[in-house]
């Protein structure tokens, strides 16, 4: 730019005239004549916008929230709702277990690992060392996948830190009742919590993620496996 | 050809005051500065989430001392100690634009590698280690570094090809949809994970459960209402400034969206103050060291 300046200066003493190019013009030739709307309404349209799309942004994630609330009157249905998995698929009721298609000789245990995993006091007595190893490790797994995971998505700490959280990897402890792949699979995670517990000093009260959803997570990936056998 | 005859602008250029530049800055450098090295010195947070975060700081560092520096040599240039058109000048004004870029499109890629880094953690966790290891870490940071460098010279030096604008839009707006669908996703997902925990009737009372899923859902909301709406609030208008530029240079309203130039500015430097609340200091860890580092200064002066 200091280039075209000097070059406009030599122009100047030969010619009468100058020729000035800069990127910014300190005066712009725009004409503010025949407006018709108001001078600032690109500014206000914008701004009204940006509002309007993060108050929407906000009332579509409450939305979201209210729309995946819970019902616990019917546990059957909500049974059928919350887990999909193909190892405890159509798990409604026992007599529907021999029309289903999918007629394997694990759907019975595998119903038992549901109705534990749903309905805990249905079942039987834990054995109590499995539950002082389930809740020890859920514990840390807690830990760890708090630690690992730092969403800022933060209120996922108060379930993880209630019963609730525990209870589903207590039921996954419990092998007698489980289809062998699933069962080995999901024993298989508990380990691996383990070793994310390195990072337990970090973030105690960052995100999120609950070792339960992700072994849940997991127990799905893998039930479409289990599905292909 | 004489200099046609000008309408007065009736959009005057806002002029942010100085003192004002000057405070955001140096807060913002504060904030940063005090992210990176915490996050040095403790072993505990090198950690890939942490890195990330700390490159985050390290940007946003960079970008308030330079806006600092700037705001300091244009005083000196009203004021009439440093002159405005001088050949060293502009050389040190295109430096300073050139890491401003860099700190720009570095912010963003540094958003970009937490919310995949994040992403990762949720639905890859198990195998979290193994995506994510120190290694691929600094690489990728690396990556990241060298080409902010490279794209930063490249837009300062052929600033006038429209098509540099155009890919620095066009990559902000890619990031933003990247972004946003990331956090969404996660965002849904742990929403129905919460609810299925709610929903076990054995949880500690289930009309107590669901009063307390429904508060930790709306927090959930704030929170990531908090963390995408600022980042769009404070980068949309610069880059809307951007595009009216290209699009409409002649328009006489696009022309006073282009007076509040300074404003979006402002935006900018205080979304890099803000950035270590939303990412850094939700982390126990690195509060705990902050206080540990200040107060052992206390400690080192006292005795």
């Amino acid at each position: 730019m200091s280039d075209f300046h000097n070059r406009s200066q030599t122009n100047a003493r030969r010619s009468d005239y100058v020729w000035q190019y800069e990127y910014y013009d300190d005066e712009e030739p725009v004409s503010f004549e025949g407006l018709k709307a108001h001078r600032y309404s690109i500014v206000i349209g914008f701004w009204v916008g940006l509002a309007v799309f993060v108050i929407f942004m906000f009332f579509v994630l409450t939305l979201l929230t209210k729309t995946g609330a819970p019902h616990q009157e019917n546990p059957d249905s909500a049974e059928k709702r919350h887990r999909p998995g193909s190892c405890l698929v159509d798990i409604g009721s026992p007599q529907d277990e021999n029309d289903k298609a999918f007629s394997r000789p694990l759907l019975a245990e595998s119903r038992t690992y549901f109705h534990f995993y749903i309905n805990e006091e249905d079942q039987g007595k834990q054995k109590p060392e499995e539950e002082r190893v389930g809740k020890h490790s859920g514990a840390r797994a807690q830990r760890g996948g708090r630690g690992v995971g730092s969403s800022g998505v933060d209120e996922m700490e108060e379930e993880v830190e209630e019963a609730a959280g525990h209870k589903p990897i207590n039921g996954l402890m419990e092998e007698s009742n489980i289809d062998r792949e699933c069962a080995f699979f999901s024993h298989f995670n508990i380990p691996n919590f383990v070793n994310l517990e390195h990072n337990s000093t970090l973030g105690d009260d960052d995100l999120l993620y609950e070792p339960s959803a992700i072994l849940e997570r997991q127990s799905h990936s893998h039930d479409a496996h289990c599905d292909i056998h | 050809m004489s200099t046609t005859t000008v309408n007065q602008t009736d959009c005057p250029d806002v002029n942010v005051p100085d003192p004002l530049f000057f405070t955001i800055g140096v807060v913002s450098l504060a904030e940063n500065l005090l992210v990176v090295v915490s996050v040095i010195l403790n072993r505990n947070l090198h950690s890939p989430m942490f890195c990330f975060i700390c490159s985050l700081a390290a940007f946003n560092t960079m970008a308030s001392l330079t806006k600092t520096w700037e705001t300091l040599m244009i005083v000196f240039a009203n004021v009439g100690q440093l002159e405005k058109k001088g050949s060293s000048e502009m050389q040190l004004d295109d430096v300073m634009d050139s890491l401003l870029c860099m700190s720009f499109v570095g912010s963003i890629s540094s958003f970009l590698a937490i919310a995949v880094d994040r992403y990762i953690t949720i639905f890859h966790a198990l195998r979290y280690h193994n995506i994510m290891t120190m290694r691929r870490t600094k690489a990728i940071l690396g990556v990241i570094w060298i080409t902010c460098g490279v794209s930063a010279v490249l837009m300062v030096g052929f600033f006038e090809s429209k098509f540099i604008m155009i890919c620095f839009v066009a990559f902000f707006v890619v990031s933003l949809a990247i972004i946003c669908f990331l956090y969404f996703y996660m965002f849904m997902l742990a929403r129905i994970h919460a609810g299925k925990i709610a929903a076990l009737p054995s949880s500690s009372g289930g009309k107590f459960g669901r009063q307390r899923w429904r508060g930790s859902s709306m927090r959930g909301a704030l929170t990531l209402t908090i963390l995408f709406g600022v980042f769009v609030v404070c980068w949309t208008p610069f880059f809307l400034h951007l595009i009216l530029l290209m699009v409409c240079p002649m328009n006489p309203y696009c022309e006073c969206y282009r007076s509040l130039f300074q404003l979006h500015v402002v935006l900018l430097m205080s979304h890099a103050a803000i950035d270590p609340a939303i990412y850094a200091f939700r982390s126990a860890e690195l509060r705990h060291t902050f206080r540990k580092m200040l107060l052992c200064s206390d400690c080192k002066q006292r005795s």
